[in-house]
């Protein structure tokens, strides 16, 4: 198993650039929304490897954390997302720029 | 017996109803009707076909070995770890292991069989309804949670199972949404139960905190039977709940009994358990006749091991519950609704249910269990036909001479009340006759105790004769009444099926070759409860017997002169004692005593904190912030593009420059 931790590691940081790179690069919010969660579960693939290689649990209990808010942060965000297609917009996050100065 | 027999089957019983939730939770009524006709009770009664022959599986074991436990999953598994690694803290596991053992076994046959039956007269009472399939949903639901309850083999899932049910009930008593009344009783349970919940889990807290193992160290389980195995005073000084000198155990036996009398409705926490009536009544039949109310009584069976080292706590059990038992007979008598009256007499009998596992006979206790959930589900299924054929109508003022157009339901009714009374032959009889007198011996109280509870029973024969004769007797007092008819096919089977269950399953614990009225089921349950610690003499429990008996026969004699010959005025007592017909009529004001010492200070200093705070301390700390962040934001605004992609750029780059900094700090 130990033997495994620095493949799990690669693939937990090559997750979260991937991840990384969706944000800033995709337009479609709900691809955006993907790349995010893709970017949390590298997080917690780390958190559950490490957690594994020191026989501890605090990695794990923080991995069961960082899921409960990543659904909440789907549960917004889709409220969102909803309610902009609602009002009858493109679903484009550089159509969404009201905000800006 | 084969473990993997013993877990397909374990895994179908908790699996099907499971399943029927979520099919007709996530379909939201867009099945077709049959389907969830047959669906809903149909789960429940394959639950009930598994469960019976897991029944059959364990009594094909030695009596010793009846018992085994299942692991349906590893979690949270401390305790491997590859060598080589750093060492493991602590033994600790919290897997999701269930116990089939006659206890449990006992009382899944009444959550899956009394259950399904419920479930199938639910099909007749609900057929109107527009909430049919959600009405299903929450049933199986409730099973679900249930079961979970009853056989968990580990107290995280026992507590889990422990608040399902106090959600399902919740669901279940507001099912009618509409109505106010309905809405504010579930809020009442559901409160009510969490209060409940804090003990409980605050009781499971120190026994993992605290519990240690024969070679003295702290345990940190939540494994029941580990701690079960552990909890007695051991060889070693250390071992066990033992060396706070006895009152941490105590404390442990009182927060967990401040669960049980939560989901037993006991005082102080009974109030909750009449306004339930407001839901459907195949769910007072089923939650709070048959299974959840009696989710205290198994909680304290299964827990015996610490209250036989808790006398302490163990007295204040038995003494809850008989009061309970007793103060709950005397309002059933004076209430005019009939769900009402059964609800009162229910929260008495589990009243004297958790007496007997106070006073250590916990399967005398575990016996009234089993023929109290056949003969009360009968009470209520068949109140619920009257109150169906009535158009809802719940006051016995308004009912009368029902017994001509509803024979059928009235026979059963009578057999009901006849086994709730405790009349010779009926299932009540054996399991009361028994529960009283086995606690004859048990110390120099007792013999007071057996006065209360043999009242008790003079009460509610009396009250529930009451019922007879004024619903069912007499001249009918409405038109309603004159005209009510009796119930179709599918709400009378299970009710016919239910009064056959109350007429014979007192039976069950008779040894017909012997004296002792005590033997099958106690021998039964012998594995997980144990022996009674002592007993009263054959002639002194022949003399209990006999008076007990014409005693509850009195109790229906004085109904049948006051209701039926009206040879005594019943207004008697209210013109003699007004005071105790009020205390009856009014509840004891446990209602109104909440309302002023709880309600009202709460609500109270709620308005003082909105009065007083709110303007002058909240407002102005948000103003506050609001002019501050104003502030902050002219500055900053500038740094606005607008362009997610260009917010997500500066947060990376920024990580990447802090992660770099930190990396060559730490090199």
């Amino acid at each position: 198993m130990t033997e495994l931790f620095p493949g799990f590691l690669t693939l937990s940081a090559a997750m979260f650039a991937l991840g990384a790179l969706g944000v800033m690069v995709r337009r479609n919010p709900l691809v955006v929304f993907m790349s995010i969660e893709l970017m949390l579960n590298a997080g917690n693939l780390a958190l559950i490897t490490y957690a594994r290689y020191t026989h501890t649990m605090a990695g794990q209990v923080f991995a069961l954390i960082v899921i409960a808010v990543a659904a909440s942060e789907v549960v917004v965000g889709l409220a969102l997302i909803t309610a902009v297609y609602r009002s009858g917009r493109r679903l484009d996050v550089d159509d969404l720029s009201e905000m800006r100065e | 017996m084969n473990p993997t027999f013993t877990l397909v089957l374990s895994a179908v019983v908790l699996g099907l109803p499971t399943a029927g939730f979520l099919i007709n939770a996530l379909t939201a009524g867009k099945l077709p009707r049959r389907v969830i006709t047959l669906l809903g009770p149909g789960v429940v009664l394959g639950s009930f076909v598994a469960t019976v022959i897991l029944l059959v599986e364990l009594l094909a074991q030695r009596a010793a070995a009846r018992g085994s436990t299942v692991v349906f999953w590893h979690w949270l598994n401390l305790s491997v770890g590859p060598a080589g690694g750093a060492v493991a803290r602590s033994g600790f596991n919290a897997n999701f292991t269930v116990r089939i053992d006659p206890l449990a076994v006992l009382m899944m046959l009444v959550i899956t069989g009394i259950g399904g039956l419920i479930h199938v007269y639910s099909v007749g009472y609900m057929a109107e309804d527009p909430g049919y399939n959600r009405f299903f949903a929450y049933m199986n639901l409730f099973i679900t949670s249930m079961l979970l309850l009853v056989m968990s083999d580990n107290l995280i899932f026992l507590i889990i199972g422990w608040s399902m049910v106090a959600f399902a009930s919740y669901a279940l008593i507001a099912f009618w949404y509409q109505r106010p009344a309905a809405v504010a009783a579930g809020r009442k349970a559901f409160v009510t139960q969490v209060i409940g919940d804090v003990g409980l889990v605050l009781g499971a807290f120190l026994i993992f905190l605290n519990l240690r193992g024969s070679n003295g160290h702290l345990l940190h389980t939540v494994d029941l039977q580990t701690i079960f195995a552990n909890v007695g005073p051991g060889a070693h000084f250390h071992n066990g709940l033992g060396p706070m000198g006895g009152g941490l155990v105590t404390l442990i036996g009182i927060l967990l009994f401040l669960g049980a009398a939560a989901k037993s409705a006991q005082w102080p926490l009974h109030t909750w358990l009449p306004d339930a009536m407001e839901g459907p009544t195949p769910v007072s039949a089923l939650i709070h006749a048959a299974t959840m109310v009696t989710a205290g009584v198994y909680l304290i069976a299964r827990f015996h091991p610490i209250y036989q080292q808790a006398p302490v706590a163990a007295g204040i059990v038995a003494a809850v519950g008989i009061g309970t038992a007793l103060m709950a007979a005397i309002i059933g008598c004076t209430q005019f609704d009939i769900k009402r009256v059964i609800a009162y007499s229910t929260m008495s009998q589990i009243g004297l249910m958790i007496f007997a596992v106070g006073v250590g006979a916990y399967s005398a206790g575990m016996f009234q269990f089993f023929t109290h959930a056949c003969f009360k589900a009968l009470l209520f299924l068949a109140a619920g036909n009257v109150i169906h054929a009535l158009q809802d109508e719940q006051d016995i003022r308004s009912m009368g001479g029902l017994s001509t157009r509803m024979k059928l339901t009235f026979g059963a009714f009578l057999v009901g009340a006849l086994a709730l009374s405790g009349i010779p032959l009926f299932a009540g009889w054996f399991s009361k006759e028994e529960l009283l007198s086995s606690g004859l011996a048990l110390g120099p109280a007792v013999p007071w105790l057996w006065v209360i509870g043999v009242s008790v029973n003079v009460l509610t024969s009396f009250y529930i004769f009451r019922v007879v004769w004024r619903a069912f007797r007499g001249q009918p007092a409405t038109s309603r009444a004159a005209t009510a008819h009796e119930a179709q096919p599918v709400m009378l089977v299970p009710v016919l099926l239910l009064a056959l269950l109350a007429a014979v399953v007192g039976f069950l614990n008779i040894d017909f070759f012997g004296f002792h009225p005590v033997t099958v089921f106690s021998a039964f349950l012998q594995p997980v409860l144990g022996t009674p610690a002592a007993r009263a003499s054959d002639g002194i429990q022949a003399l209990a017997l006999v008076i007990g008996t014409v005693l509850s026969g009195g109790g229906l004699a004085l109904a049948w002169a006051v209701y039926g010959r009206k040879v005594i005025a019943p207004d008697l007592i209210s013109r003699r004692l007004p005071w105790l017909y009020q205390l009856s009529l009014q509840k004891f004001y446990w209602d109104q005593i909440y309302d002023v010492t709880l309600v009202r200070p709460t609500l109270a200093c709620a308005a003082a904190v909105r009065e007083a705070l709110e303007p002058r301390f909240f407002d102005r700390l948000v103003d506050g912030v609001k002019e501050g962040v104003t502030t902050l934001a002219d500055d900053l605004r500038t740094m606005q593009t607008g362009f997610f992609r260009d917010y997500a750029l500066i947060f990376f780059v920024c990580a990447v420059i802090g992660l770099v900094v930190l990396g060559l700090r730490l090199a």
